[in-house]
């Protein structure tokens, strides 16, 4: 506190933190939950919410224990076993989370729909492929490389010197891994399987394009909203739906904060881990070429119906579907899209990082407050976050504020916390005597962060980077109240196109984005000279 | 730098008055005071966990005491920011920054005060080659040895020409022999230069041999401060005496005080002793007998030496090298005394005679 006082520069930087937390992520928050007023009671007793509220926890728990099973199948071949093409596999595990989940969907449609490739090309069915079991199948498709990611990150961390050691003491392979490797990453699993329901939870995009009428707590909010201008309703929606993401995160910080004996402090083991019956390795390989198969089928679809006619009827050539979408108003939400998403990561990163440093290093009362508003917005559904700037920021007062500008805004501070947590343990990494140097060297706390700490914090910086920048192009949720037409990104165009039957169109935008993505990604880890890292988005 | 006159003592360059620290409800610094003189090499002698660090880092400025005051030149600095203080620091773990050469780290105090470029190349060239680092300017920290790390850490510090520099325990992380060598470099810098050094450690051997002035600290306050002789040969307590070096304390009591001299009993036997300065005794004090175990000599049991002659069994003997150190059996109680040059005799067994002069047995009397 004192340090404060008799540093104006720090105090000035930590108020204007402050003062755009509270702006960003309290505010809007706070108009979304506040809004319903009286109106709670109405919905309370409407009843409304009761069926969304069950499907949502329906889909949840079907959901988040299929795409855990297949992520830690994925995760334990990969960290455990010596099955073969393992770099075939890394780049399949990561081909998802560069994509926006929803196009799972898309494909689905194509493939099982009315006239789906398979359904009705195959089988000349025309069944009607809609509702719970579709949501089921295609989340898990779209999220077990998010539980893949997280289990994987759980698992190689677990100490091989410890699974050497119970193999010295005499324990068989399937004996180490229930006694030693499983109970010490049990908590770092349950979180996995926690942060990997919320995915599922806000996940708008999958109901939305083949819920039919089942309705999860997303697409009513969102329904309430855009199709009965019913905003005390969905903004009570929204708010039960935060209330329930709040609830498992919650649960997932119990569970790895602090009682985790896996260890964090990055110091890699050169042991390697003891081998593994070869037929567990061949299972495994088996079981992921099989999920390889289907990811490619799935963004195969994609890249084929992109390129023909109208697929699967007329199968004929053409560029016709991406001359389309790099015209006009499409080819301005794509510009948009890399421009929004490279703007609010570079911020988000940049901001996040500071916040971090006084957070972690400047002693100041409310520090933990600030800690948890950062973090906060990791619980957030997006659609949640969406609504909340549309209702903060859709006032006549700020017209003169661009769209684009808000949707920036809005994807800066709803991926905080990424380059938040990167940055504090990027710090943590770093003995505080370097600052405590610096400052006996003559500069001042300000001076020190930048001149010591910032240029050993890269690592922490990108992650924060490449992590937002590809939340940021892959969301829908977020920005599906927000833009206007000029101000339009790729999802929210891809969203509309596939509910217009476009396919040819929607597939062709869903390949343009996700290879600007791939490029911009490359180009990034180019200048990084190869250095860059996916952060858990939800760590 | 010339005295400020505003100083109440001119001569203390660093004054430490009353100061307290907490963390939580204990005391890590209870209430302590010392002056430590202009241009001398003062140390902060004491265990783990005794307070010294947190009083060095509070005359850093890391910590802010919560009472008393800490005097610099006369003037208090407790609310002056740590960057402004002119209290450059040596870390323990030297904490160079990892990615500026050795110049860059030596140079970065004075490009953040703006030290113009020609004036900054040449300073840091005379300070590399100061402290024995000529020709290492572009390496990276990771490339030097440890005890080049350390010349680094106290080139970075020393080319600001600071007020005053602070040590905190800089050799620890060394092996012994360079230990032992940097100390006497330290020690030959700062002699060169008449800066005031304020050094913390908690290896007694470094603080006898480097310092001018030390204060012993425990539990959070100065049990003792003074010069290395004064502080190895009349500790004022059991705990110091017992702290730097190894030592014989025997309890005994005062039977008589005859002027300058103090005739203390110890179990059957009693020694005239001579009366600490300050210290009033009289007859049924209790008190404590300290000898440092190289004060004493084993001779034949038949010998006939001088002084005191305590009657004893070899109990059990550790060669050290330089000497031979033995425990000796007097009157059921085990004392223990070195012998030099363990090469040049015969080791002693059996029945012995311990041999002190009364003059280096010293009273302690506490409470």
């Amino acid at each position: 506190m004192r340090s404060l006082q008799r540093e104006p520069g720090l105090l000035l930087a930590l108020l204007a933190v402050i003062a755009l937390v509270s702006v960003f992520i309290v505010y809007p928050q706070l108009r979304v939950i506040l809004t319903p007023g009286s109106g709670y009671v109405d919905f309370l007793t409407g009843g409304s919410w009761q069926r969304p509220l069950l499907n949502s926890i329906q889909v949840v728990a079907l959901s988040t224990t299929s795409a855990v099973i297949l992520g830690f199948v994925f995760a334990y071949g990969m960290v455990y076993t010596d099955m073969p093409w393992k770099p075939f596999f890394r780049i399949i595990g990561i081909l998802p989370l560069l994509s926006p989940p929803f196009v799972v969907a898309a494909a689905y449609v194509i493939l099982f729909g009315p006239r789906g490739v398979i359904t009705y090309g195959v089988f000349g069915q025309t069944i009607s492929v809609f509702g719970l079991m579709g949501i089921w199948g295609v989340q898990t498709i779209a999220f077990f490389p998010f539980a893949y990611q997280l289990i994987a990150d759980v698992l190689s961390r677990s100490d091989a010197r410890l699974e050497q050691a119970a193999r010295n003491l005499g324990a068989g392979p399937w004996q180490v891994f229930r006694s030693v490797t499983l109970p010490l990453s049990r908590p770092g699993l349950g979180a996995a399987v926690l942060t990997t329901s919320i995915y599922v939870l806000e996940d708008f995009g999958n109901p939305a394009l083949i819920g039919g009428t089942f309705t999860v707590l997303p697409t009513q909010a969102y329904g309430l909203l855009s199709g009965f201008g019913d905003l005390p309703g969905a903004t009570a929606v929204s708010s039960l739906l935060l209330a329930l993401a709040l609830l498992l995160y919650v649960a997932k910080i119990r569970l790895d904060g602090g009682r985790s004996f896996v260890t964090v402090s990055g110091r890699a083991s050169s042991m390697p881990r003891p081998p593994v019956p070869v037929a567990l390795s061949r299972a495994c390989f088996v079981a992921c070429l099989a999920l390889a198969i289907l990811i490619i089928t799935v963004y195969g679809s994609l890249v084929v119906s992109a390129l023909t006619k109208t697929f699967p009827t007329n199968l004929t050539f053409t560029t016709e579907h991406f001359t389309y979408i790099t015209s006009g108003t499409n080819g301005s939400a794509l510009q948009n899209t890399l421009v929004f998403g490279l703007v609010a990561a570079a911020f988000s990163a940049a901001f996040a990082l500071l916040a971090g440093w006084l957070v972690q290093r400047v002693a100041f009362s409310g520090a933990r407050v600030l800690d948890f508003l950062l973090i906060m917005p990791a619980a957030i559904p997006g659609l949640f976050f969406g609504i909340g700037y549309a209702t903060a920021f859709n006032e006549p007062w700020l017209d003169w504020l661009d769209r684009g500008v808000l949707i920036i805004i809005s994807m800066i501070f709803w991926n905080i916390p990424v380059g938040y947590q990167a940055a504090v343990s990027g710090l943590r990494q770093i003995d505080r005597t370097l600052d405590e140097a610096a400052t006996s060297l003559g500069a001042s706390s300000l001076r020190g962060f930048r001149d010591v700490l910032l240029p050993m914090l890269g690592g922490s910086l990108r992650v924060g980077f490449v992590t937002t920048f590809v939340r940021a192009v892959t969301t829908l949720s977020v920005v599906i109240f927000l833009f206007t037409p000029a101000s339009t990104v790729a999802t929210i165009r891809i969203y509309q196109l596939v509910n217009d039957l476009n396919f040819g169109a929607a597939t062709a935008f869903t390949v343009a984005d996700i290879g600007m993505a791939i490029i911009a990604l490359s180009i990034i880890a180019v200048l990084a000279r190869g250095r860059i890292a996916l952060g858990a988005a939800r760590a | 730098m010339s005295p400020d006159p505003t100083s109440r003592d001119a001569a203390v360059h660093l004054r430490v008055d009353h100061v307290t620290k907490m963390f939580g409800a204990t005391a890590a610094v209870d209430d302590i005071s010392f002056g430590i003189p202009r241009g001398s090499f003062a140390t902060l002698l004491g265990p783990s966990g005794c307070g010294k660090t947190t009083t060095l880092r509070m005359i850093a400025g890391f910590y802010d005491p919560d009472k008393g005051d800490i005097i610099l030149s006369g003037k208090r600095i407790n609310e002056l920011p740590a960057h402004r203080r002119g209290t450059a620091m040596v870390f323990q773990d030297y904490a160079l920054f990892p990615h500026m050469t050795v110049k860059q780290n030596v140079a970065y105090g004075l490009r953040v005060a703006g030290v113009a470029n020609d004036e900054r190349e040449k300073r840091v060239g005379d300070t590399l080659q100061f402290v024995g680092l000529a020709g290492l300017g572009d390496r990276w920290p990771n490339q030097l040895s440890g005890g080049q790390q350390q010349r680094v850490a106290v080139g970075r510090a020393l080319v600001l020409q600071p007020q005053i520099l602070l040590l905190d325990e800089p050799l620890s992380n060394l092996d012994a022999k360079l230990r032992v060598q940097l100390r006497w470099e330290l020690r030959s810098l700062q002699q060169r230069l008449g800066m005031t050094f304020v050094y913390v450690t908690h290896d007694q051997d470094e603080a006898l041999s480097l310092s001018d002035w030390i204060a012993v600290m425990n539990a959070g306050k100065v049990e003792q401060a003074g010069t290395p002789w004064e502080i190895y040969y009349h500790p004022r307590t059991a705990f110091l005496a017992d702290f730097v070096g190894a030592v014989n304390i025997v309890p005994g009591t005062v039977r008589e005080v005859r002027g300058d001299e103090v005739v203390v009993a110890f179990g059957e036997r009693s020694v005239t002793v001579r009366r600490p300065a300050g210290l009033a005794l009289s007859a049924g004090r209790e008190v404590r007998l300290c000898v440092r175990p190289e004060a004493l000599a084993l001779r034949p049991p038949s010998a006939d030496p001088d002084g005191l002659r305590l009657p004893g069994v070899v109990a059990r003997r550790a060669f050290l090298g330089d000497l031979m150190r033995y425990w000796v059996t007097v009157d059921g109680r085990e004392w223990i005394v070195d012998q030099p040059d363990p090469g040049a005799a015969a080791d002693f067994d059996g029945p012995v005679t311990v041999a002190v002069k009364p003059e280096r047995i010293h009273v302690i009397a506490e409470g």
